[in-house]
């Protein structure tokens, strides 16, 4: 009777057992070992090339350091004011705009743009008869210049002041339009620019703009002073 | 009555009424430019110590020093200088070839495009002014380059021609190669086309304005002054490409400095 219990008892277990069996078999299988089983279908040479499989994966993303840029103050952007002594047509004011740009310690670049209205000859006020209509009596010009920083320096204002300074030299050519016609310019002159901020100058310059010209008769060199004050702004 | 002296008061109380507008708008800039307050680059100090002058040139006294160890932050650049500020908020002007000698903070060593005659074998920018005749009018014109490579360049350029018949523009675009670009005295070749524009003087008979396409080749030399100025010199021979029955060849040199970047 014991033996009888015993088999009952052992294959009521294993029918168990079988069960939970069949039971697995029929479970869904999880979608990482399906996608893994069609993989290992597809490429099945991917296993032996693959990497080993990491024992850490520390998902840090490493830091890009970002090195700050440093500015550059090489550009000076500004404008200027002051008397044009046009030759034969008396001294005028001119006021114009100016682009430096500072090519190394002694040398920079300059372009300028300026405009005047030009008088009277002496031979029009006493004669009454105008040489040139309105509209060519106005004198434009640009200049494009090479400058050269020949006495750099500091001046002193006060004891507790000092501000950065250059006495330079600044030549080039340019056009003049002027009576009708442009002409071919050159120009030359000096200057003299203080700093009271590393952001701001004051220049005082003093040009020649020399071109050939016939409005007065015979051809000839015609030299026109300028005399000027400049404010400009470093970028 | 009443109506009259509420609208001139009302007239009178506008700017202060748009005063604080003024304020508020002033103090949003304000908060803007703070909030954008510039990170400086901060060099350390690994030579035995660091110069600093107190005006950006060589002639400027040296008053301050910043020794090994100590760090400064870079406020700007201007030419080979650059002003500086120490740990002890002191502010002064440091040479480039100084600071050549410094290391970021992680310990690389600091590098910067120095303007010397490696510069000129290789860089990026480049523009420069001339002086010259164009089929014998003078010439006044500008010229802007980008480097491809060291040898290869791409080049813009415009120039005003003022002549005794007539006035006018030249624009160019086209290719520069350098033959060598390491040597102090180097030669290249040019080829591109453009636009010209003749303006003849109102004192002839036919004072009419045309445009015409060119085509360009030039040949030219390059010669390094120093740091990171050169002068530049080249012939171009212009085929311009008119509405007549044949094409006008004109002549062009020009000669002056430039400078690269």
């Amino acid at each position: 009777m014991e033996t009888r219990i015993c088999i009952l008892l052992l294959s009521f277990v294993a029918l168990e057992c079988s069960g939970c069996a069949i039971f697995h078999r029929h479970a869904k299988p999880d979608a990482d070992t399906q996608s893994s089983d069609t993989n290992a279908q597809t490429s099945p040479d991917s296993d032996a090339n693959a990497p080993p499989p990491s024992v850490i994966d520390p998902q840090v993303e490493r830091r890009t350091v970002k090195v700050p840029s440093i500015r550059p103050s090489n550009v000076e952007l500004g404008v200027y004011y002051g008397e044009l002594s046009i030759q034969d047509f008396g001294a005028q004011p001119v006021a114009g705009l100016r682009f430096d740009y500072h090519i190394s310690e002694d040398f920079f670049a300059e372009a300028t743009y300026g405009r005047a209205k030009a008088g009277f000859t002496s031979f029009e006020t006493l004669s009454n008869i105008q040489l040139l209509s309105d509209a060519e009596r106005r004198f434009t010009y640009y200049n494009l210049s090479l400058g050269y920083n020949l006495l750099p320096g500091e001046v002193f204002v006060g004891r507790n002041l000092a501000m950065t300074s250059a006495f330079y030299l600044l030549g080039g050519i340019g056009s003049v339009k002027f009576a009708g016609d442009q002409n071919f310019t050159v120009n030359f002159g000096a200057g003299f620019r203080v700093l009271p901020t590393d952001w701001l100058a004051l220049h005082i310059d003093v040009q020649d703009l020399v071109f050939r010209s016939d409005v007065t008769g015979e051809e000839e060199l015609k030299n026109n002073l300028q005399a000027t004050f400049g404010l400009t702004v470093f970028f | 009555m009443e109506r009259s002296i509420t609208t001139t008061r009302s007239t009178r109380r506008w700017p202060t009424k748009v005063a604080p507008l003024i304020a508020a708008l002033l103090l949003s800039l304000l908060a803007a430019a703070a909030a954008s307050a510039r990170e400086y680059l901060q060099l350390f100090v690994v030579q035995p110590y660091l110069e600093l002058h107190t005006g950006p040139g060589r002639g400027y006294p040296v008053t301050q020093v910043v020794a090994r160890g100590e760090s400064v932050d870079v406020l700007m650049r201007r030419t080979e200088w650059f002003k500086v500020r120490t740990e002890h908020g002191v502010e002064g002007w440091a040479y480039e070839r100084d600071l050549v000698h410094t290391t970021l903070a992680d310990g690389t060593p600091f590098q910067i495009n120095l303007g010397d005659r490696a510069g000129f074998a290789a860089h990026r920018w480049e523009s420069g002014v001339f002086g010259g005749a164009y089929a014998g009018a003078s010439t006044i014109s500008a010229y802007q380059a980008f480097s491809l490579t060291d040898n290869l360049k791409i080049e813009l350029s415009g120039a005003q021609y003022l002549g005794n018949l007539s006035n006018g523009y030249l624009v160019d675009f086209g290719f520069a190669h350098v033959f060598m670009p390491n040597w102090r005295f180097s030669p290249f070749v040019t080829l591109g086309g453009g636009y010209e524009r003749v303006e003849p003087k109102a004192t002839l008979a036919e004072p009419l304005s045309s445009s015409n396409q060119t085509a360009y080749v030039g040949v030219g030399v390059r010669y390094y002054l120093g740091r990171r100025l050169f002068l530049r010199g080249e012939l171009r021979e212009h085929e311009v490409f008119t509405n007549q029955n044949s094409n006008e060849v004109k002549n062009e040199w020009k000669l002056g400095f430039a400078f690269f970047y």
